[in-house]
């Protein structure tokens, strides 16, 4: 089975794309054999958790993907590369998937890799307790049968889109089953790097894996991650040759930096701002006023005041490299203040109504403090006057994770994948939404992702699937995307290449080095 | 020499301080703006994305912020959150500290000892974290900065009362009115009180300056007046991001901050130096005293 794009427009998108991609290849290629080795000094804003590849956070991303390895990759258009899965066959139903693992593959304790690591992982992703962020894309897993020491089969509890199953392989770092209880405290890996050294708040030391699969990789032979307290100290030591990467820091440090003559790269997995609506509460449950929003967003004051220019403006929760992205949205629902004016007085509601409910803020969160500013700001030329209730810390996240706010704004992640991993953010939840409840109150949300799950066949269908998807979203308008902004931005000295792009942004090391 | 005209000798002595003078242009000039700040059609809140941190111009004498606004309006706005959290905070800092100085200074034993120990308590806790946690209990406003800022302002006006009272507490002419029957509330009040304000009118001073620093402090780490009121402390908060870009939107805030506190210092030594004149005090306290 496989996902086409009809649409000849996103054709020529993704076949611009892939000529891109294929050219910065083509010359990461010839520089990566002039690349040398050596230290690689980065610089990180946060210490990280723990070791565990599952943990899928942010503050794990600068580690994850050079102590591990995936079972699949995504090229930054999207397209499914082999990792430590050399081969894969969907069955021709769509309800299983069985796996060629590589043979040559050792994890850093010495043990090798084959399909019961891989099973072990499987079994501990499956895990409601230990399976951390891959327990959500591991829902449609029926099952797993060994079929011999390179191969295994994955079955679903029904028919899978070819995505949402390759989204899982990508998702999979393989664990060494030897070290998987001791996996937060100690990593158990196959990737390129080793843990050297951890000092807790100051910095993670890698070294090069002798025995790491990958030709000529990794470049690097040791990384050492220290931990900045601010932007603005990690900025510093950049310019002043203390360090060769900031990995992870603001986008309006980027910006500064890049007119510098630094590099910055972008990936291609970002993170989408969305203004976030509790609909089951206030004017709220108005769909109309709902509506308005799509309207009121300033998206490009927004993406400006926010993050310096550096993202997209969306009206979709989607990236670019989404299955699901369509850009016409963008125009159709452009900052209008008019046409918001119009719904809001197709709602029926009172002045006074439409302004009893306050915008939730994180106040340690300068961007968003800004933006909530802007959003502020432009309600009121619409003749909404509401007051920002800014909280601090836990008592931000209590209150967004158990949906005790009117409105507020709040990133979503896995955008650029199979659309229906929105739903794994708690405002798309579909189901225990905790900010909406159950029962889900847009029922027809609930079922636009139900049939984007279960449509098969020709494109068409597919593509009907995401455009109702698309729809509904903006229709129900519960969440109202806003802008796309970079997470896990890279910043680097000139001297410095050969980055790997990966599909979530993780900090990939191996390819990295020193230009002559 | 009647009231009115010691009144004005003492404000031309303290005129000849040009520390004192300058003060007093510039507190004059700060309260002034904020007083009227609505007839100078300055705009604190009006947004222009289009022209974000643009430099200091013809139309913008501060330059403009993140979100386009007028520096400079919110400065002026910002001098009213300041001088409006300093002014209530001391004066609840007053209206609490004073009483509890004057009962623990005139009663002694274990009036003393019981108010004295509780002033010890508040005094032992850091200001600014006191005013946070207050702030954590109150929620973010302009009354619970104001709150915040006057309950840690209570400790120094008790003391200074209370060493102020336990000087005065034997002196003859409260003696005398013990003497023909006036009540520890009259004396307390109207005998010891009135000798008593020179050292509580420079905590006056003192306390104002302490208080705008600590409001902008609050402000500074987040827990202050919330956006979009204008706030120095917010927008220095919020400038130091800026700092490569558009440096002037930290500085000048920062600057208008800093000689208002100055100018609190530089008036609350002046008077200090004025109130020292022990002579006129003595004439001072002999007329108040009589019953």
């Amino acid at each position: 089975m496989r996902v086409g794009f009809p649409c000849p427009s996103r054709r020529l998108l993704l076949l611009a794309a892939a000529t891109f991609v294929a050219a910065g290849t083509m010359a990461g290629t010839v520089e990566a054999a002039d690349l040398k080795g050596g230290r690689l000094r980065v610089a990180i804003l946060a210490d990280m958790t723990n070791f565990d590849p599952q943990q899928f956070s942010t503050v794990n991303f600068p580690l994850i993907k050079n102590l591990y390895d995936s079972l699949v990759e995504y090229a930054p258009d999207g397209k499914v590369v082999p990792s430590l899965a050399s081969a894969w066959k969907i069955a021709p139903d769509n309800k299983s998937v069985t796996l060629t693992l590589r043979k040559d593959v050792k994890f850093h304790g010495g043990t090798p890799f084959n399909a019961q690591a891989v099973a072990a992982t499987l079994k501990k992703a499956a895990d409601p307790q230990k399976g951390k962020n891959v327990y959500a894309t591991m829902s449609f897993i029926k099952d797993w049968n060994v079929v011999d020491d390179s191969t295994i089969t994955l079955n679903f509890t029904g028919p899978a889109p070819e995505r949402q199953i390759t989204d899982l392989l990508q998702f999979l770092c393989v664990i060494d089953p030897a070290g998987i209880d001791t996996v937060e405290t100690k990593p158990a890996g196959t990737g390129a790097y080793m843990l050297g050294e951890r000092v807790v708040g100051q910095r993670i030391r890698l070294v090069a894996n002798p025995n790491y699969w990958r030709e000529k990789e990794p470049i690097a032979n040791e990384v050492i991650f220290t931990i900045f307290s601010e932007d603005a100290a990690a900025t510093a030591a950049l310019e002043s040759g203390a360090t060769d990467i900031i990995y992870g820091g603001t986008s309006r440090s980027a910006v500064r930096l890049k007119d510098s003559g630094y590099q910055v790269i972008q990936g291609p997995g970002p993170l989408v701002q969305v203004f976030r609506i509790n609909s089951t509460r206030g004017p709220f449950r108005n769909e109309k006023f709902r509506q308005a929003f799509n309207y009121l967003m300033d998206r490009k004051g927004i993406l400006k005041v926010g993050y310096a220019g550096l993202g997209e403006v969306v009206a979709l929760p989607w990236a670019p490299a989404s299955p699901a992205f369509d850009a016409a949205y963008n125009e159709k629902y452009a900052f209008n203040i008019d046409k918001g004016k119009e719904l809001l007085a197709a709602s029926g509601l009172s002045p006074a109504d439409m302004s009893n409910w306050k915008l939730l803020v994180n106040g340690s969160d300068e961007s968003t403090v800004a933006i909530s500013q802007v959003v502020q700001g432009s309600l009121g030329k619409a003749g909404v006057k509401i007051e920002l209730d800014l909280q601090q810390g836990a008592e931000f996240i209590d209150a967004l994770l158990k949906g005790r706010f009117d409105a507020v704004f709040g990133a979503v992640g896995n955008v650029q994948k199979f659309p229906t991993r929105v739903a794994t953010n708690s405002i798309y939840r579909t189901s225990n939404n905790p900010i909406l409840g159950t029962p889900h109150p847009h029922p027809e949300y609930v079922a636009a992702i139900e049939r984007v799950n279960t449509t098969f066949g020709p494109g068409a269908d597919v593509k009907g699937a995401y455009d109702n998807l698309n729809r509904v979203l903006v229709e129900t308008a519960f969440a109202i995307p806003t802008n796309s902004y970079d997470v896990g931005l890279i910043v680097a000295a000139k001297n410095v290449g050969g980055f790997t792009l990966d599909i979530d942004n993780l900090f990939v090391a191996r390819t990295v080095g020193f230009k002559p | 020499m009647n009231r009115m005209m010691r009144a004005s000798a003492m404000t031309r002595r303290l005129l000849t301080r040009k520390g004192a003078l300058f003060s007093l242009i510039f507190l004059a000039a700060i309260t002034g703006a904020a007083a009227f700040a609505d007839l100078l059609s300055l705009d604190p809140l009006s947004q222009d994305l289009v022209n974000a941190l643009e430099k200091p111009s013809a139309a913008h004498w501060f330059g403009t912020d993140e979100l386009g606004r007028d520096i400079m309006a919110r400065a002026v706005y910002g001098a009213r959150t300041s001088l409006l959290t300093a002014a209530g905070a001391v004066g609840i800092a007053a209206m609490v500290g004073i009483p509890i100085g004057l009962v623990a200074g005139f009663f002694g034993g274990w009036r003393d000892a019981v108010l004295m120990r509780a002033v010890d308590v508040l005094l032992a806790l850091p200001g600014i974290l006191f005013a946070m946690a207050m702030i954590a209990v109150l929620g973010r406003s302009q009354t619970a900065a104001l709150i915040a800022v006057g309950v840690t302002g209570i400790p120094s006006f008790a003391r200074v009362t209370r060493a102020q009272v336990l000087a005065l507490r034997k002196r003859d002419f409260v003696t005398a009115v013990e003497a023909f029957g006036g009540t520890s509330t009259y004396n307390m009040f109207r005998t010891i009180l009135p000798n008593a304000w020179s050292p509580i009118l420079v905590q006056v001073v003192v306390l104002a300056s302490v208080a705008i620093l600590l409001e902008a402090a609050l402000a500074f780490l987040g827990v202050g007046i919330p956006p979009p009121t204008p706030s120095w402390g917010e927008m220095l908060r919020t400038g130091k991001s800026f700092l490569y870009e558009a440096p002037y939107y930290a500085v000048l805030p920062g600057l208008v901050l800093t000689l208002t506190i100055l100018s609190f210092d530089s008036l609350g030594r002046s008077l200090t130096w004025l109130l020292e004149d022990r002579h006129e005090l003595v004439e001072l306290n002999v007329e108040r005293a009589k019953p």
